[in-house]
């Protein structure tokens, strides 16, 4: 890198004469070795999952999770160093809370994107501390009913209330990608670590713009991603972990959970199947379309 | 001349004990409401603000914007409702600037209720949180003495409201149209002017709908017939 | 008036005498002011062969005046434990939010472990004896009905002292003078609870609401009523009083001797 021996990369905070803040790109190099995270949003949930990668056989399968709770309606995961993925998320939990102490009802994705971004930007502001190591994606359901004020008691109007601005939606779900330098956006589907690449081209073919995929597919395209993107990685033995949150009449009833342990295998035995038939034959792929699409009708 | 701290007033009529002016303070001995209807919620008051007997303000404005459609009743003490209020206004502000929208009557009465149910100790707070936000229409929550928060179809509060359980009991209907629910405010707090010492003089109101907040008043000497504002 | 701001709006010292500013003072005990005053009444349970039937009724009492009539005091917790509210309003709101808290906490780690009410009760009881201790009391009497560690039925009290104790049949309020001798009869020990079926648990506490309503000043006709098992809650938040007895009031003439 041109960088080396100018000594703009040593500091944190201090731009080069071009512009740049060499740490925050450091950053991004940590975020680009880790196991690959994506999340997907689907038209009644978020899909969240990552490729941990088995850095020892002795450790204990399915324990070290890496997809953390936020609320009871949001989940985090991230790619890069695990330590700034877990004080991610325990800030994350902590604003979580807090909103809830002041507002008296659970935050939305968008405000926790919203926080958290602040949160990561100010770590590229001082030379006492150096910015995340971590890409985090935040998937969460946001309630599309009318919510309480938490505690309140008594009910209104049994007839509803009056006034209501007719036809507009609310609520739904939420996924949004905040890198090590604050930026975040979000997303249709997110995908950021070492197969973020290939992850991105097989998001990109689903046309989740559309919002036609259901969660259970989501779920299925989401597991087979994860091994598609990990055959660039090969070498390394992983486990996939999903969670997701579903709507309220959902399987989760817009609570953030692990997915099942029979449809996480399922999952996975379709992931493994399609990626052999990716090998020798494209035609059986070609087969599966219309069925697939018959299915995605709503 | 000697004074106790017994409350009452003394001979010379101007002494008050200091004691119970802490507690009770500029008294909004109060007839305050606010009710649901079809395109929103209406508030409505009394204007009377008593110290003891005496009446310290005739034409009090006891219906509090705290932000473009969210409003409240105060009763209690004056000094007390109006810090609340004062803060309840800037933290709404503060919303809507820091996350790009419009509160919602809920934030509102969430923040209200916060206030109220910490610091009860000191308080002598009773509100009344009415508004209208395009996601939940129009809502009303009540927040008496000690910090609870409950949500209803309509609420009454204050002094007066003591006398008009029945009226409204026996009057209120779901889902009533403007000219309707304005009737039914406007004959409850009649009543309770008329039954309340502590209430009195005009009756205002103010109608929270998609259009925004549109106020009332009506006068005595025209028996509240007439609209004057 | 004079340049001393002590002295503005007050009373002149040479008209009415020096100023007694005693109540000012800053010193002594830690005061807060304590009296409930939006108050829910009587809380009733009872145990039996599966579970716990709990019950409370909708008024929200502001000194006699019936102030509130769609008050839940019966709340929901990890759906699989119920804490039925007496006492203080503002403060029953302020518990639930705790609790909610602590559901959400509890889901951070995915064991599965979620709260029951064995757990829930414990956690009340401290929260309620450190409040006390405080000098700041949470004005609640409350009932946790619910789940064990072996999931068997599970019953406690709970109150703003710290106080706790556990029996097959509990009532706050004034059930515990009313309620209880009617459930104790129906299951006078642990023994006997345990053989209750859920329509004879769900009988005795109706009839346990009926009587109060007769009998307690601050109760109402509409109510709350809860079962919980090993399946789940079902909570019926809109229960009507029924089968009341009334028509005996045509034998009653005048007070002793009258007859006509």
């Amino acid at each position: 890198m041109t960088s080396i021996g100018t000594g703009y990369d040593l500091t944190n905070s201090v731009f080069s004469p071009d512009g740049r803040n060499f740490q925050v790109e450091y950053a991004v190099k940590a975020v680009e070795n880790g196991g690959t995270s994506i999340g997907i949003r689907c038209k009644d949930g978020v899909v969240l999952a990552v490729e941990k990668v088995i850095s020892s056989k002795l450790l204990k399968p399915g324990a070290n999770k890496r997809i953390a709770t936020i609320d009871r309606h949001m989940g985090a995961v991230s790619s890069g160093l695990v330590p700034d993925g877990r004080h991610f998320v325990s800030r994350a939990r902590d604003e979580a809370a807090s909103w809830r102490k002041v507002y008296k009802t659970p935050i939305t994705t968008a405000d926790m994107a919203s926080r958290m971004g602040g949160y990561l930007q100010a770590y590229t502001l001082y030379s006492s501390v150096r910015p995340f190591g971590i890409t985090a994606i935040v998937g969460g359901w946001d309630s599309e009913l009318e919510l309480p004020v938490d505690g309140q008691v008594g009910n209104g109007p049994s007839i509803g209330s009056g006034g209501k601005v007719e036809g507009k939606k609310y609520g739904g779900p939420g996924l949004y990608m905040i890198e090590p330098s604050g930026l975040y956006w979000g997303y249709y589907g997110a995908a950021t670590g070492k197969g973020r690449q290939t992850a991105k081209a097989e998001l990109e073919k689903l046309d989740l713009a559309a919002g036609k995929l259901s969660l259970e597919d989501g779920v299925k395209e989401a597991a087979r991603i994860i091994y598609v993107a990990h055959a660039d990685n090969k070498d390394k033995e992983f486990e996939l972990e999903m969670t997701w949150i579903s709507s309220l009449d959902g399987p989760t009833k817009g609570r953030h959970e692990e997915v099942p342990k029979e449809i996480l295998e399922e999952a996975e035995r379709l992931a493994k199947k399609a990626l052999e038939g990716d090998d020798d034959e494209e035609e059986t792929k070609e087969d599966d379309k219309p069925a697939e699409e018959d299915k995605m009708e709503e | 001349m000697e004074f106790g701290t017994s409350g009452m007033l003394n001979e010379d009529g101007i002494h008050v004990d200091m004691d119970r002016l802490k507690k009770g303070e500029v008294n909004l001995g109060t007839s305050i409401m606010a009710i649901n209807f079809k395109d929103g919620v209406i508030l409505g008051a009394d204007s009377r603000t008593t110290t003891g007997a005496y009446i310290a303000n005739r034409v009090t404005d006891k219906l509090t914007q705290v932000h473009d459609t969210i409003w409240c009743c105060r009763s209690g003490s004056a000094a007390d409702t109006q810090a609340v209020a004062d803060i309840v206004h800037y933290q709404l502000g503060m919303y809507d600037i820091q996350n790009g929208r419009r509160p919602t009557t809920q934030t509102a009465a969430a923040m209200f209720q916060e206030l109220c149910y910490e610091n009860k100790d000191r308080l002598s707070a009773g509100l009344i949180i009415a508004g209208w936000d395009e996601r939940h229409g129009g809502q009303v929550y009540s927040i008496p003495a000690g910090g609870s928060l409950h949500k209803q179809s309509y609420a009454i509060g204050g002094s007066g409201s003591t006398y008009i359980y029945g009226y409204c009991d026996a009057n209120w209907k779901e889902g009533m149209d403007e000219a309707e629910a304005v009737k039914f405010v406007k004959g409850a707090l009649q009543e309770a002017i008329k039954w309340d010492g502590s209430s009195g003089g005009v009756i205002r109101m103010v109608v929270l709908t998609q259009k925004g907040a549109n106020r009332h008043l009506y006068l005595p000497d025209t028996n509240y017939g007439v609209r004057h504002q | 008036m004079n340049h001393l701001p002590q002295a503005w709006g007050r009373p002149r010292d040479d008209v009415y005498g020096a100023y007694d500013g005693s109540y000012l003072q800053t010193h002594g005990p830690n005061q807060h002011t304590q009296q409930p005053i939006v108050t829910g009444t009587s809380v009733v349970a009872l145990k039996f062969s599966d579970g716990v039937v709990i019950a409370a009724d909708n008024l929200a009492s502001y000194g006699s005046l019936a102030r509130f009539t769609d008050v839940k005091r019966l709340r929901k917790f990890a759906d699989s434990s119920i804490v039925g509210f007496g006492g203080d309003v503002s403060d029953m709101q302020y518990l639930d939010r705790l609790l909610n808290s602590l559901d959400i906490e509890e889901a951070y780690s995915s064991s599965g472990h979620t709260l029951n009410a064995k757990n829930l009760h414990t956690y009340l009881s401290k929260v309620f004896y450190k409040r006390r201790s405080d000098f700041n009391p949470l004005w609640n009497q409350v009932l946790v009905a619910g789940l064990d560690d072996d999931k068997k039925p599970f019953l406690a009290s709970a109150d703003l002292l710290g106080t706790t104790f556990s029996a097959p049949s509990l009532a706050t309020g004034f059930g515990a003078h009313l309620a209880q001798p009617l459930l104790r009869k129906v299951a006078p020990d642990e023994i006997a609870a345990s053989k209750l079926s859920k329509e004879q648990a769900l009988a005795a506490v109706k009839e346990s609401m009926k009587v109060l309503f007769y009998r307690d000043a601050r109760s109402l006709d509409k109510y709350s009523i809860a079962i919980v098992t090993a399946e789940g809650i079902d909570l019926k938040e809109d229960e009507k009083l029924e089968n009341q007895s009334w028509a005996f009031a045509d034998q009653i003439r005048g007070y002793g001797t009258q007859v006509n």
